[in-house]
């Protein structure tokens, strides 16, 4: 056969030696600058074999005079040239542009390339040139904003990830091909991403099944081109030199409580204040003190030889930068250098990259190394094999730990230290004497010396990634492929945990602590399909593809820590004082498939496309453990068919419908249908075990999404603009849910099928090139988009209602026909929002939660830019959000603790005197009552209301209420607009690398550089407050070569 | 290329062929679904018998709390909390017994059934009770009677949790099967037994506002275990207490071991530190520490000085600022195994004993059965020996201890309030309630509820949302002015 096919091939070529054949040659040159363009790809149309350009972008090619030659190059759109007997054509390249409605293939899912006309649903792909020179810590918060209907929130804290949601919800990540569960966002390096496409709703992820119920982000990485060898390097360094948002904090006042403070012996107790930083007013000048300033007992107060007492020190604000002087500049170096070479035969990649973060708090960064390798190869003309293998490794000595707490270094150094601490004078840390026993701060109940956490209390985190694919591809007929292909994911976790003596949390004091976890996790996807395309007529195509599918997933580890180290420092798991305390863990799951399509292409304007999937799961009981779900899809080319106005040079319709299936109750536990006991504490090492609080339904059935999708696509003045607009509308029913029985029933949930929401949502995309001169160019391109979610029945609740939680509130109540991302406030409030007073003066509660607001944004929205001048490019990202509410912990903690500005008034000298003279904004009820329902619906509001007059101590009404009233009880409006990234390019000139590069550009580069935004003291990209560190102005320059 | 072909079916029958079959991921391999009773025991003990909590102490007027205004101290609190998912973990460890055939296990489940009932309707009032644990029991979760339980008239409740108490007590028998994982008594049916006969004499007491109540017939059923000690023994020493024990491993310290709060928060309250004071109490050098400003040492009287429950917050941490007030005794926040906490102890016992004779329900000496109470509480709280036998005896030697004609009942629960500083849960607060005594201080300006020391907990909110018709008729029937803090509830009328 092999032969056969050789021979017929050989015959062909030796047919067309037989017509008459030209040399012809010529010069390439880009349409944008006129350089030369190197490495161009020239096929003759129809043949085999072709050239490319060298570097001086000429090439000489041998076809028949009445061939057609077809150009292209990486970045600009193929060009077909007749020869029509010439022997020297030279041609400009134009550059690509994505204007070009009729011509933009898309990946969609399992990876299958599609003309994006012929979707039924919404897909937008992002070029991953556009992630090559901004650098962020990952190729995922490089899409934030340039994509409808996307929100990555990205949080300031170093080595965390990204939040994901794709129209709200947590989509599926596919790497070539291959799912990817554990969605590490560190895995992949950037520099390798060919593009990024974005499949936005229940349909076009139909295929994935159960796993892509949430639509997908699929990565495709480069790959090895056909053509002589090209290296490419690529280097940027950013340091994060300013700060974008930094808290504010008060310079005035110091630690102590009621204006008192007397450092004892670091306890908090008594004279100390208790750890609040409501203390005595700094810089006051008091006659007769050895300095001239007010004098007490502090932390580094020496003592007094003669009476064994502590000498008191003037009380003078030294902490005034306290913040800046701890953190210092981090930077994010990123590496790359890569090669590809191909011929007839096949192609390869090969690429290697290094991450380089280095944080702003001492002591933290994080490395990230990529290795990968990948290629085609023809072994025999039917049969073609792709492979592409990587290793990844993540390795932190140490990285901060987040959130609200003890081990927070903003809680130690934002909103727990008074301006009479100069950060800096405990840089040496450790009390002299007791070094490796106990640290040195100011108080020793409650708060860490910041350089203590950064230096001792140590994340320690290594992670080796490797993922890969290998696929055959067999031509059987004419119309008939087979494809077989296995992917999979591997890592192994190894983290540890270092606890120093004297560490202060919440809830001890710690005797040293070191714990181990080591984690394996491995899942293979296995794909066999077969595909059949048949060109029946002009007018009819069809194209099927029928495949089966199985998913397996193992993920073990064990976690190990120590109770109190013997040895101080000596951190070894053998160095425990009490026994070793552990766990271990083993899960496994499993996913048959079968699944099929039907694309059909008719009258040459109108598609179709069916899809339908059968799933068996082993999450779920095995009863019900399988389940079929279809999608349907229609896209029609209007402009194609019909005599449209000039101005409209391009308008399609779309709309899908799809119903898919989920079997994963929990996404992370594969046995969360399943009751178990929960292993509970030990008690003087005897065991003890727990029944869980929720039943687990025997009878549970899959979940389904319905979506229905609508959609336009309209481009005008031929396609300088271009609009898509979205309209989907998702019904989620049978949803796992816990459904709450009074707990007198013996269980305080049940996990059954309940509920509808229903989601819908907006997306608009709208595109162009402004301005298009032969020097200058302005693209732009704006999208906003929403989505919001409603409970529509409460199936299994009488009354209508359901407890839901959502990232915006925990538990609340929700009513049939409301959103879901109600936020409520138990503190009392008249109903045009004046804060309601006991007659102590201090802030009442409710009865029952009030609404308040809503959590999700009205809308998303981001701007790119991209301004073209000769050699200059100059690119810019605008984006953010409009609308919602987010809770804010850090004001909140600064108003409660003392820190905040707006706590520097006169209220508090007088509170620091001894008087209470402050009223609280408000009303007490002087009569009537207000009655609710059981639901803390109003039934009857009688109550009057006059002013409160009560006047209380200001520190005690700051330390009851953190002043919630005054700052709209911390929940602050989401809206902002952020500068995302500025980077300037500038192109060298052909002339000028001659000989030496094919390419090369040197930016500079500009990230998170302002931003505007209702939310003060903390930056509200990460769509939530999680005490995280100070955001920062990243700013660099990157240079990328070509050989 | 066949070689390619048969390769290819190869490979996917070898990808295939390796899969486990789908029953076989139906087992959670890291928790199990059957346990021997003894592992729901344990966890049973240990919360059961976990009571420290300075909620308590703040609404009892024996601690201050200067951190913000706190609702306990100030008489401010609203909703509290069921507990029946601990009532669930009764019935599991039950059928587990029944599974197993151990019998004993069944009747400690009754007594923690009763335990947590009692703890709930003395707070509430009427609460779902012969309806109860349906789902659990009998795998019923589609009645709307299993799902959303009705509630039970308070009297009908005590009638059952005595009833059950005694089925408890009869049925326990060391000739069973023995118990095990039991981190109380280490499986001693004979401390059950004292541990449930003694905490049926503390829910009878509770009812002494129904001495008249035929149907439930308090004497009688105080007098059947008392005059009966061959059937239904009760404690006889300190040793004998029903006590959680804590350990210096970690999750097993004392439960304020190490605790910011308790390091800093915490100071006694003035009221708390005038009676032991007058009393000349030597448990005062347990509880506080002396105040920075008197410089006195410890073991000095005048060296305390306390908070004001009710005052503003500013007083109290002015006061605090100004060094002089007694914080709690460090013990509580830097010693990792300090001292047990109690769900019922042998002093408890003997202030029972000695109301019940003052009441007239039993006759005997309540003077010493007081005074045996006394001491057992000093020796209970004599932490590093900071005291004497001879403090003890000197102690109990004054005659202002001795019980006074028409004073008893108020000098039986002030000692019994004294001996239950941060052990015995919430149980001074409602012996307070139910005798009046000692007074709770209610008039500094701090004070919320009008004034007013609370009664009992609103109803929790998630009963509003998940038995709503339920709750609401129970509020109906027992409380004219709605669910509210000062509801009078059927057994304090």
């Amino acid at each position: 056969m092999k032969k056969t096919a050789f021979v017929i091939a050989f015959f062909m070529a030796f047919c067309y030696v037989g017509l008459s054949q030209n040399v012809i040659t010529g010069i390439v040159r880009s349409g944008v600058d006129s350089s030369v363009l190197a490495g161009v790809s020239i096929v003759v149309k129809g043949m085999p074999g072709g050239t490319t350009t060298n570097m001086e972008g000429i090439y000489k090619v041998t076809a028949p005079g009445n061939a057609t030659l077809l150009f292209s190059s990486a970045g600009y759109s193929t060009q077909e040239v007749s020869v029509d007997g010439r022997t020297k054509i030279n041609i400009l390249l134009s550059q690509s542009e994505k204007t070009q409605l009729n011509e933009v293939v898309v990946t969609t899912a399992l990876g299958i390339k599609k003309q994006q006309k012929t979707l039924g649903y919404s897909v937008q792909e992002v070029n991953g040139e556009t992630m090559s020179k901004t650098k962020t810590p990952t190729a995922m918060g490089a899409l934030t904003g340039k994509v409808a209907g996307l929100n990555i929130s990205n949080t300031t804290d170093l080595f965390q990830s990204p939040g994901i949601s794709l129209r709200g919800k947590t989509p599926m990540i596919v790497i070539d091909g291959i799912p990817d569960p554990d969605a590490d966002p560190y895995k992949v390096n950037a520099d390798d991403i060919e593009s990024v496409s974005v499949l936005k709703g229940t349909a076009a992820a139909a295929l994935y099944g159960a796993a892509g119920i949430n639509g997908a982000i699929l990565y495709t990485t480069k790959k090895g081109r056909k053509g002589r060898l090209s290296v490419e390097v690529n280097s940027s360094t950013l340091f994060q030199t300013g700060y974008t948002v930094v808290p504010k904090v008060q310079t005035q006042y110091g630690d102590g409580d009621q204006g008192k403070y007397e450092y004892i012996d670091g306890s908090g107790n008594g004279p100390e204040g208790g750890g609040w930083i409501w203390g005595p007013k700094l810089d006051q000048k008091v006659p007769g003190t050895p300095s001239g300033y007010y004098e007490t007992t502090q932390y580094n107060s020496p003592t007094d030889p003669n009476t064994g007492k502590l000498v008191p020190l003037p009380w003078i604000s030294r902490g005034k930068d306290n913040i800046k002087n701890f953190f210092r500049t981090g930077l994010l170096s990123t590496n790359s250098v890569s090669a590809s070479i191909g011929s007839d035969k096949g192609s390869f990649r090969v690429s290697a990259s290094h991450i380089y973060q280095k944080g702003v708090v001492p002591n933290t960064g994080v490395n990230n190394s990529s290795f990968n390798i990948g290629g085609t190869y023809v072994l025999t003309p039917r049969l073609t094999m792709d492979a592409k293998i990587n290793f990844n490794k993540e390795y932190s000595n140490n990285y901060p730990t987040t959130g609200y707490g003890p081990p927070n270094l903003l809680y130690n150094l934002l909103l727990w230290i008074g301006p009479d601490i100069d950060i800096r004078d405990l840089k040496d840390y450790w009390i002299k004497g007791k070094e490796g026993l106990q640290q040195k701060n100011y108080n020793l109940s409650w708060y860490n010396n910041p350089y203590f956490i950064a230096n001792e209390l140590l994340n320690g985190y290594r992670k080796n990634n490797n993922f890969g694919q290998l696929t055959f591809d067999y031509q059987l007929t004419k119309d008939l492929t087979v494809k077989f292909r296995n992917g999979f994911n591997q890592y192994a976790i190894n983290k540890d945990y270092k606890e120093p003596y004297s560490y202060i949390a919440y809830s001890y004091i710690s005797q040293g602590n070191y714990s181990v976890t080591n984690t394996n996790y491995f899942d293979i996807t296995s794909d066999l399909i077969l595909n059949y395309k048949h060109r029946f007529s002009n007018d009819f195509n069809i194209n099927v593809t029928a495949g089966g599918a199985n998913h397996y997933r193992n993920y073990k580890g064990a976690y190990t820590t120590t109770d109190g180290l013997t040895i101080p420092g000596f951190y070894s798991l053998t160095n425990s004082i009490n026994a070793l305390k552990g766990t271990s863990y083993l899960e496994e799951r499993r996913t048959a498939s079968l699944y099929g399509m039907v694309d059909i292409e008719a009258l040459k304007f109108l598609y179709l496309s069916f899809t339908g999937r059968y799933d068996k799961t082993s999450t779920l009981p095995v009863a019900h453990n399988s389940y079929f779900y279809p999608s349907a899809g229609i896209s029609a080319v209007l402009s194609d068919v019909l005599q449209l106005p000039k101005t409209v040079s391009f308008l399609k319709l779309r709309a899908s419908w799809a119903k898919v299936n989920s079997g994963a109750v929990d996404v992370n536990n594969p046995y969360a249908h399943l009751t178990v006991y929960d292993i509970d504490q030990k008690w003087n090492n005897v065991p003890s075990l727990s029944w869980p609080g929720t039943y687990k339904s025997p009878a549970l059935i899959p979940n389904t999404v319905q979506s229905g999708e609508y959609g336009l696509v309209l481009g005008l003045l031929n396609n300088r603009i271009n609009i898509d607009a979205t309209w989907f509308r998702n019904r989620e029913y049978n949803n796992f849910a816990n459904v709450l029985p009074s707990q007198a029933s013996g269980y305080t949930s049940v996990l059954t099928n309940a509920n509808v929401f229903i989601r819908k949502g907006w997306e608009f995309v709208i595109s162009g090139t402004p301005v298009r001169t032969r020097d200058f160019k302005w693209e732009t391109g704006i999208n906003f988009s929403n989505n919001h979610l409603w409970l529509k029945e409460a199936t299994q609740s009488p009354d209508g209602y359901i407890t839901y939680t959502d990232k915006y509130s925990s538990s609340h109540l929700v009513k049939e026909g409301q959103r879901t991302d109600r936020i409520l406030t138990w503190d009392a409030r008249t109903p045009d929002g004046k804060a309601i007073y006991n007659n102590n003066g201090m802030q009442a509660s409710a009865k029952y939660a009030q609404p308040f607001g809503y959590g999700a944004p009205d809308w998303f929205y981001g701007w790119q830019n991209t301004l073209s001048y000769k050699n200059f490019t100059l690119s810019f990202s605008l984006d953010g959000r409009l609308g919602g509410l987010i809770y804010s912990t850090t004001n909140q903690k600064m108003w409660w603790g003392g820190t905040s500005p707006g706590t520097a008034n006169k209220y508090r000298d007088d509170a620091n005197a001894g008087n209470s003279t402050y009223v609280g904004p408000g009303v007490v009820v002087t009569s009537g009552d207000v009655n609710y329902d059981s639901h803390g619906n109003i039934l009857s509001d009688t109550r009057k209301y006059a002013a409160n007059t009560t006047a209380v101590n200001y520190i005690s009404f700051m330390q009851t209420t953190s002043g919630a009233m005054l700052n709209n009880y911390f929940y602050y409006k989401g809206t902002y607009l952020k500068m995302r990234e500025l980077v300037l390019t500038y192109t060298l000139p052909s002339r000028w690398i001659k000989g030496a590069f094919s390419s090369a550009t040197v930016s500079l580069i500009g990230n998170n550089l302002f931003i505007l935004a209702k939310l003060p003291n903390v930056d509200p990209d990460a769509e939530s407050d999680n005490l995280q560190t100070p955001s920062m102005r990243s700013m660099g320059i990157n240079f990328n070569l070509k050989f | 290329m066949t070689y390619q072909k048969i390769s290819s079916i190869i490979l996917l029958i070898a990808a295939l062929s390796s899969c486990k079959k789908f029953q076989d991921f139906q087992v959670n391999p890291n928790n199990p679904t059957i346990a021997d009773p003894a592992l729901v025991l344990t966890t049973l003990e240990r919360v059961a018998f976990s009571t420290v909590s300075t909620d308590a102490s703040l609404a009892c007027r024996q601690l201050v709390y200067t951190q913000s205004a706190s609702n306990s101290q100030y008489y401010g609190w609203q909703r509290g909390g069921f507990s029946y998912s601990y009532i669930s973990q009764t019935v599991k460890m039950e059928q587990e017994a029944a599974r197993v055939g151990k019998q004993n296990y069944r009747y400690i489940g009754k007594f923690f059934r009763a335990y947590t009932i009692v703890d709930m309707t003395q707070r509430f009032g009427d609460i779902p009770y012969s309806k109860m644990m349906q789902s659990i029991s009998n795998n019923n979760f589609t009645d709307s009677s299993a799902t959303r339980p009705a509630y039970d008239k308070q009297e009908d409740i005590y009638l059952g949790v005595l009833n059950d108490l005694k089925i408890a007590s009869d049925s326990l028998s060391a000739q069973q099967t023995a118990i095990g994982g039991d981190i109380i008594y280490n499986g001693n049916i004979g401390n059950w037994k004292k541990l449930i006969n003694s905490f049926t004499l503390r829910v009878l007491m509770s009812l002494s506002k129904k001495e008249s109540n035929t149907t439930l017939n308090i004497k009688q059923r105080f007098n059947d275990i008392v005059s009966n000690p061959a059937k239904y023994p009760l404690f006889i020493s300190n040793d004998d207490n029903g006590r959680l024990p804590y350990y210096n491993i970690t999750g097993n310290q004392y439960p304020y071991y190490n605790d910011n709060s308790m390091k800093t928060d915490f100071y006694l309250d003035s009221s708390f530190v005038d009676i032991l004071q007058g009393l000349k109490d030597p448990r005062l050098f347990v509880f506080g520490q002396p105040t920075p400003a008197s410089g006195l040492p410890a073991n000095d009287f005048n060296a305390y000085d306390g908070l004001v429950g009710s005052a503003p917050l500013a007083y109290n941490t002015g006061k605090r600022g100004q060094g002089k007030a007694s914080q709690i005794n460090k013990r509580f926040a830097y010693e990792p195994v300090n001292e047990p906490s109690l769900l019922m102890g042998y002093a408890e016992l003997q202030f029972i004993l000695a109301e019940a004779v003052v009441r007239g329900w039993i006759s005997s000496n309540a003077d010493s059965l007081y005074k045996k109470g006394i001491e057992a509480s000093l020796n209970f709280s004599d932490f590093n020996n900071t005291y004497s036998g001879t403090d003890i005896t000197n102690y109990l030697a004054q005659p202002a201890l001795t019980l006074q004609a028409g004073n008893e009942i108020k000098q039986i629960i002030t000692q019994k309030y004294i001996s239950m500083f941060m052990n015995t849960g919430g149980q001074p607060f409602f012996e307070q309630r139910r005798t009046g005594f000692p007074t709770f201080e209610t008039a500094g300006a701090g004070i919320l509820n009008g004034g007013k020391i609370p009664k009992r907990w609103m109803y929790p909110s998630d009963e509003y949302t998940n038995n709503a018709t339920n709750v609401q008729n129970a509020v109906k029937a027992q409380y004219p002015g709605g669910d509210d803090i000062n509801g009078t509830m059927w057994l304090i009328q």
